[in-house]
C-alpha cells in the first residue's frame, strides 16, 4: 500500500512537470504576444499544429536523416509561418480588434483544414525518438516507475529555454526594443524603433517556442488537425491565472494548472480534468481579473 | 391616458417609418427577397430544396444574433455554439422525454396532456441556453480585453468534451448510472415542429422574420445607441453615466437567446442533436455568414447565409463528383474553402458585400429604368 501511494505520487510529479514543461513553453509565447502587441492570437495552437504534422511527415516519409530535417523544418517553417501571419494578416487589421481576432481564428481553421487535406484526418502518433535511434528500452526505471528519456528531455530543453528567453529578453538589444514596445509603442516608435519589425520577431519567437513545444512533446500527444484547440484553450486558462502579458506569471501558471489537471485526473475524476481550464477562468476573472503577476491596469 | 396616447403615437411612427422604408430602394429589395423566400414551399415541396431552405434561414438566425453582439456592441464571442448547442439538446430532451402535464390538487397527481409543443421548448432551450453563456459571460464583460472570445470558446470546447462523455466518471456513476448526457450518439428521433412540410416552413420562416426585424429595430432603439456608445468608446460611455456591464450583459442575453432560439430550431428540423454541435466549427460557420454580408449590418447576415448554404451545397456536390475529385484533390472541402473566404473577406473587404452589392444593384436598377 505504502510503495504503492510512492509510485502514484512520482508518476503524479513527473507527468505534471512534463505537461507544467510543454505548457509553460506554449503560455510563454502566448502571453508576450499579448503582451507586447496587445494582438490576440487564436491561431496559437495552429503554430503547434504545424510544427507537430512536419515533424510526424518527415520522421515517416524520410529514412534516417528523417528526425534531423524534421526538427529542422518544423522549427522553420513554424517561425517563418509566424512572421508571414503578422506581415500579412495581423499588421494590415492592426487599427480594428475585431479583425485581428477573426483573421487569426480563420487562419486556425485554415490549418486545421490544410494539414486535414495534405496528410489526412485521422488519429497518428509520432514513434518515441529513442526507439527511432534503436535505444530500447526507451525508459528506465526508479522506485519502480518507468521515466522515459523523452521525458527528462521535454523538462531540461523546456527550463533551457524558458532560461534563455527571460534572457533575451532582458538583456539583448531586441530583447529592450520588445520590452519597449510593449511598454509604450507610440514612445518607442518616436526613439526610433521599428515597432512593425519588433511584433513581427515577437510573433516569431512565439511561433518558435510553440514549434519546440509541439517537437518534443511529438511522441507522448497524438497527431490530428484539431489538436491546436485545447493547446489555445489552455495556453489562455494559463495566462489568465499568471495574468496577461506577465512571463514569470505564465511559467507559473502553466505548471499549477498542470498539476491541477493531473491531480484531478490521477486522484478525483478525469471529468474534472476536462472541466479544470474553464474553472480557472471564470474563478480567476471573479476573483481576480488581473492574474497572479499582472500588472493592475490604470484605467 | 398617457400610456394609450404613446402608443398610438408609436403605431404612427412605425406606419411612417414602414412607408418611408418601403420607398427606399433597400426596402424593396428586401420585401421582394422576403416575397421569393415565402413561395417558395408553394412552389416545390421537394425535400432536397426545403431542406436547404431551412438551413439557410436558421443560420440566418444564428449569423445575426452574432453580428449583433460583434458588430453593435463590440463583444466578440467565438463560442457561440454554446448556445446552439445547449437550447439544441435541451428542445431535443424535453420534445421527446417531458410530457405536458399540470399538477391535478384534487386528485394530488400529474395529469398529462400530451407531448409538449415545440413553441414552449422552443423557449426553454433559448433560455437555458442564456443561463448557460451567463457563466463566462459574467465575468469577462465586467472586463475589458479579450476575456469574452476565449472564454466563450473554452466553454464550448468543455462542454463538447462533456457531453461527449459516454458516463459522468467514477465518482457520478453511482448516482447517474449509464449515458447521463446521451454520450457520442445524442438524441435522436426528435419529432419535428409539423409533419406538414409547407406549415413547418412557414413557422421558421416569420421565426426568422421576427428575429431579423426585432434586431434591427433594437440597434436603431435608444438602447441600441447606448450599445453602439459601448462599441466606439466604453471608457466615455461609463463617464456619461452609464453602466456599460449592465448592457454589454443585456446584449449578450439577447445575442444568446436569438442563437439559442436558432440552436433550438436546429435540432427540430434535423431531429436530434449530437455533441459535434459545440464544436468552434459552428461559432465559426456563425462568424463567417456575418463577415460576408458584412459585420453591423444585421440584414448582412441573411445574404452571407445565403451565400454560405448554397456555396458550401455546392462544394459538397462537387467533392462527391468523382470526375472532378482526382484533379482537385480535397481542395473544394467547405470548412476550407470559407477559412479562405473569411480571411480574404477580412483583410481586403472588411465591411462585407451586402453594401457595395446594394449599390450595384441600384446601379442596374437605375440603367434598365433608364434614368
Amino acid at each position: 500500500m505504502n510503495v504503492n501511494l510512492i509510485e502514484e505520487l512520482l508518476s503524479f510529479i513527473i507527468s505534471g512537470a512534463i505537461q507544467g514543461s510543454i505548457y509553460s513553453l506554449l503560455a510563454l509565447g502566448f502571453s508576450l504576444v499579448y503582451g507586447v502587441g496587445g494582438i490576440l492570437n487564436q491561431a496559437h495552437g495552429a503554430f503547434y499544429v504545424i510544427a507537430t504534422y512536419l515533424m510526424y511527415v518527415f520522421i515517416k516519409d524520410v529514412a534516417g536523416l528523417g528526425f534531423i530535417l524534421g526538427i529542422i523544418f518544423g522549427l522553420g517553417i513554424t517561425t517563418i509561418i509566424g512572421g508571414l501571419m503578422y506581415l500579412l494578416l495581423i499588421k494590415p487589421l492592426k487599427e480594428s480588434h475585431v479583425g485581428v481576432v477573426i483573421v487569426t481564428f480563420a487562419f486556425a481553421f485554415f490549418i486545421e483544414q490544410i494539414v486535414g487535406i495534405l496528410v489526412d484526418k485521422i488519429y497518428h502518433k509520432i514513434p518515441d525518438y529513442f526507439l527511432y535511434f534503436g535505444v530500447d528500452p526507451e525508459y528506465f526505471t526508479v522506485l519502480g516507475v518507468d521515466i522515459q528519456y523523452q521525458s527528462l528531455i521535454i523538462i531540461i530543453v523546456a527550463i533551457v529555454l524558458v532560461v534563455l528567453t527571460t534572457i533575451f529578453i532582458k538583456k539583448s538589444k531586441l530583447g529592450k526594443s520588445i520590452r519597449a514596445v510593449a511598454q509604450d509603442s507610440e514612445a518607442a516608435e518616436l526613439m526610433g524603433i521599428n515597432v512593425d519589425k519588433i511584433l513581427a520577431y515577437t510573433l516569431m519567437i512565439s511561433a518558435f517556442l510553440a514549434g519546440v513545444a509541439a517537437i518534443i512533446n511529438g511522441p507522448l500527444g497524438t497527431v490530428a488537425p484539431h489538436i491546436g484547440w485545447p493547446i489555445l484553450i489552455n495556453s489562455f486558462a494559463i495566462v489568465v491565472l499568471g495574468g496577461l502579458g506577465s512571463l514569470p506569471g505564465s511559467v507559473i501558471g502553466a505548471f499549477i494548472l498542470a498539476f491541477a489537471s493531473k491531480f484531478t485526473d490521477s486522484f478525483i475524476d478525469p471529468i474534472f480534468g476536462a472541466l479544470i481550464p474553464i474553472v480557472v477562468i471564470v474563478v480567476m476573472l471573479v476573483i481576480r481579473p488581473r492574474g497572479l503577476f499582472g500588472k493592475k491596469e490604470i484605467k | 391616458m398617457l400610456q394609450n396616447q404613446n402608443k398610438r403615437n408609436y403605431l404612427v411612427d412605425f406606419k411612417l417609418y414602414f412607408k418611408s422604408w418601403i420607398t427606399t430602394f433597400r426596402g424593396k429589395v428586401t420585401l421582394v427577397c422576403l416575397i421569393g423566400l415565402f413561395i417558395i414551399p408553394f412552389i416545390t415541396t421537394n425535400t432536397y430544396i426545403l431542406g436547404i431552405f431551412y438551413t439557410f434561414m436558421i443560420y440566418t438566425i444564428f449569423a445575426a444574433s452574432w453580428d449583433f453582439l460583434a458588430g453593435y456592441v463590440g463583444q466578440v464571442s467565438f463560442g457561440h455554439a454554446i448556445f446552439l448547442g445547449v437550447a439544441a439538446y435541451v428542445t431535443a430532451y424535453t420534445t421527446r422525454f417531458i410530457p405536458l402535464a399540470f399538477w391535478d390538487f384534487s386528485t394530488s397527481q400529474w395529469v398529462i396532456i400530451g407531448p409538449m409543443p415545440w413553441w414552449i421548448t422552443l423557449l426553454l432551450g433559448a433560455f437555458i441556453a442564456v443561463l448557460f453563456g451567463l457563466i463566462v459571460g459574467i465575468p469577462s464583460l465586467r472586463l475589458k480585453g479579450p476575456y469574452l472570445a476565449l472564454g466563450t470558446l473554452a466553454m464550448s470546447l468543455i462542454l463538447y468534451e462533456i457531453f461527449k462523455m459516454s458516463s459522468l466518471g467514477t465518482l457520478w456513476s453511482n448516482l447517474f448510472p449509464g449515458t447521463v448526457l446521451f454520450g457520442t450518439n445524442g438524441i435522436g428521433q426528435v419529432p419535428p415542429i409539423s409533419q406538414d412540410p409547407i406549415i413547418q416552413y412557414i413557422i421558421i420562416f416569420l421565426i426568422m422574420c421576427t428575429a431579423m426585424a426585432f434586431l434591427t429595430h433594437l440597434v436603431k432603439s435608444n438602447t441600441g445607441t447606448i450599445f453602439k456608445a459601448i462599441r466606439d468608446d466604453e471608457t466615455g460611455t461609463k463617464a456619461s453615466g452609464i453602466n456599460t456591464t449592465k448592457y454589454k450583459i443585456i446584449a449578450f442575453m439577447i445575442s444568446g437567446f436569438i442563437a439559442g432560439i436558432a440552436g433550438s430550431l436546429w435540432s427540430l428540423r434535423i431531429s436530434g442533436v449530437n455533441p459535434g454541435i459545440f464544436q468552434p466549427i459552428y461559432s465559426f460557420y456563425g462568424i463567417i455568414m456575418a463577415a460576408i454580408g458584412g459585420i453591423a449590418t444585421i440584414s448582412g447576415s441573411a445574404l452571407g447565409a445565403f451565400i454560405f448554404v448554397f456555396l458550401g451545397e455546392f462544394l459538397r456536390l462537387l467533392g462527391d463528383n468523382p470526375n472532378i475529385t482526382g484533379a482537385i484533390g480535397g481542395f473544394v472541402e467547405p470548412i476550407f474553402v470559407f477559412s479562405i473566404i473569411l480571411i480574404l473577406i477580412i483583410r481586403f473587404a472588411e465591411h462585407g458585400i451586402l453594401q457595395p452589392a446594394l449599390e450595384r444593384l441600384q446601379n442596374v436598377w437605375d440603367l434598365v429604368l433608364g434614368r
